[in-house]
């Protein structure tokens, strides 16, 4: 089957609703500079703290911005820094993982251990250590997510590489004289990649969720960068005039996180057929599993 | 069992050493020299000479083995250092915060075991129906709320509209109420579908079709060979939840100005006072590993399968 036939075929399977917020999302985020209906950073104090209009959709905020147009820069903001951070912890993660799992051994057991304590402590809290020590700032909050969130990575590269390594085609290769850098990159590494990747779109949300996190504490984008966290707490002062700069960015976050933890659901489902009866209750554990691990 | 347990126990010992380690190195591999810091907080324009005999003070110039025992040897004694910011000792203010954050921890979890065993209940009773459906949309929604968003909203609802409770501080019960939930919902909505999804699996097993079929009313096999097949995977999903509480209070502590642990870290994040951000992170860590043991424990002693495995 070709990539294209197996890529379209995953997509049928995701549930509607998930395809649509987080197809939309993504859209949303890398086609924002052209669909802005004003600049999000432009101010106008004349126009400050206005309801609905037909020039100003969603209202204006407390300078006179243009909300509509700062939740879609904001899409744009979490979309990259989202990718930006994944780039970096599955590169990290990956690497690692599959090494461990090539390796084996005392490498194995290094890596691994270093992993544990990763994964022993929650990566919200990993990334704002790391920003404490290091300082805020845009490149140290990707920074600090990667180095949060490579570990989760490591350990599923590790799981899958140590299962290809065990299939008998790398045995064969092996006798046929195949070198490691060969069985490593033309036959681990691909096969592992693809795995975690899909692991990766499932854990996306947590990743988003994170950023926006950072951005309400202040210690992420800062502004005037429109990002729904920062969003969020920039309007948190108005609270009671105007609750729409509240409730805005919360919704559409919200809605982000919705889309993103349906799709980890029906991947975490894996849908490999079985006998009725059975399939429902097998489905439900799965997602018990899913839930549970969060 | 006790084997099981005692290797569990021997792990937890080297995850904490590992993680104590790496709270050392984090502070150490911090740009920029810590005696300058400290030089500038004592007297501000302090000369090369102060910054010289801090440095020999706090032992800066020790072999980076001895200052590891040196520090960690301070922290089990309660004895985190200096805020660079504040010019007081950390292991006071921690003391002093410490009970607020457990307060908040406590009756979160409490209010996300309730809650979540109420709506797991309630779907389980008629899966598929009308309740399920509600209840499991009302999951999705609160596990997909950021917390900040849900203690806003609850703000605005109850102390901006209604004006019932207050919005700030830690006063009185009515006070309790907001913090509670806003960090009790994402682990209710998140363990209401592990109740959910555990007792509907436990309802398909032949024990407890036998038990249908042997005329006992369901609710009576819920409760009494449904929910305890479930314990073991409900305590694991609890820990985990229970964990990532911690990470709810560093959010909901600024926002209702508490001042607990979590408010402190953030202080100690936003001003860069590695000690306590140090101190902070031992403190969470310690608090992780010794819950996952505990949760651990616990699941050896609701599962008999594990029970037997190590006798």
């Amino acid at each position: 089957m070709s990539i294209g036939a197996t890529t379209f075929e995953a997509l049928s399977k995701v549930p509607k609703p998930a395809l649509v917020i987080v197809g939309g999302f993504v859209f949303v985020g890398i086609a924002a500079p052209w669909l802005t209906p004003h600049d999000p950073l432009a101010q106008d104090l004349l126009a400050s703290n206005q309801g609905p209009s037909a020039d100003h959709w969603l209202g204006t905020d407390h300078l006179g911005r243009d909300t509509l147009s700062r939740l879609i820069a904001a899409a744009r903001t979490s979309v990259v820094g989202m990718a930006l951070v994944l780039g970096f912890a599955l590169t990290i993660g990956i690497g690692l993982g599959t090494l461990a799992g090539y390796a084996r051994r005392w490498v194995e057991e290094l890596i691994m251990r270093i992993v544990d304590v990763g994964m022993a402590i929650p990566s919200l809290i990993v990334a704002l250590a790391v920003i404490g020590i290091f300082g805020t700032g845009y490149w140290n909050m990707i920074i600090a997510l990667a180095l949060a969130w490579w570990p989760a990575f490591a350990r599923i590269s590790r799981a899958v590489a140590v299962n290809v390594m065990n299939r008998p085609h790398i045995e064969a290769l092996r006798v046929m004289g195949a070198s490691p850098a060969r069985i490593y990159f033309l036959h681990l590494l691909p096969s592992t990649t693809g795995a975690v990747l899909v692991y990766a779109t499932a854990d996306a949300g947590a990743l988003a969720l994170a950023i926006a996190t950072l951005s309400f504490l202040g210690l992420g984008i800062q502004p005037p960068t429109p990002e729904w966290g920062q969003m969020l707490v920039d309007g948190l002062r108005f609270l009671e005039a105007s609750p729409r700069q509240v409730i805005l960015p919360g919704l559409a976050l919200t809605f982000v996180v919705i889309g993103f933890n349906l799709l980890g659901e029906s991947i975490a489902l894996n849908r490999v057929p079985r006998p009725l009866g059975k399939r429902l209750l097998d489905r439900g554990r799965r997602i018990a599993a899913a839930w549970s691990e969060r | 069992m006790s084997t099981l347990v005692l290797r569990r126990v021997r792990h937890s010992i080297v995850l904490l050493i590992l993680a104590s380690i790496l709270c050392f190195g984090l502070v150490v591999s911090a740009p920029g020299n810590i005696a300058v810091l400290i030089a500038e907080l004592r007297t501000p324009g302090a000369t090369f000479e102060d910054i010289r005999k801090i440095e020999e003070e706090i032992g800066l110039n020790d072999p980076l083995p001895l200052r590891y025992f040196d520090w960690l040897g301070g922290a089990l004694q309660g004895d985190f250092g200096i805020s660079y910011k504040t010019g007081e000792p950390v292991g006071k203010a921690m003391a002093s915060r410490l009970s607020t954050t457990a307060i908040l921890i406590s009756g979160g979890s409490l209010f996300g075991l309730l809650l979540s065993f109420a709506l797991g209940f309630a779907g389980a009773m008629r899966p598929y129906g009308l309740i399920d459906s509600m209840t499991r949309s009302l999951a999705l929604l609160g596990a997909s709320m950021p917390s900040f968003f849900v203690g806003a909203m609850l703000t605005y609802a109850f102390a901006v509209e209604l004006r019932l409770l207050p919005s700030f501080g830690l006063s009185g019960p009515a006070s309790l109420v907001m913090p509670w939930i806003t960090i009790g919902l994402l682990p209710a909505a998140v363990l209401s579908r592990v109740v959910r999804v555990g007792l509907e699996e436990a309802m398909s097993k032949p024990y407890a079709i036998t038990a249908a079929s042997k005329g006992l009313a369901k609710r009576t096999i819920l409760f009494r060979d449904a929910l305890p097949n479930m314990a073991p995977t409900y305590i694991n999903a609890w820990g985990t939840q229970t964990a990532l509480m911690v990470v709810g209070s560093i959010v909901v502590e600024p926002l209702f100005a508490w001042h607990g642990v979590g408010d402190l870290f953030l202080q100690g994040v936003r001003f860069r006072d590695f000690m306590v951000v140090q101190a902070c992170l031992l403190i969470f860590i310690t608090f992780f590993i010794t819950l996952n043991l505990l949760v651990d424990i616990g699941m050896m002693l609701t599962d008999p399968k594990l029970r037997r495995q190590g006798a």
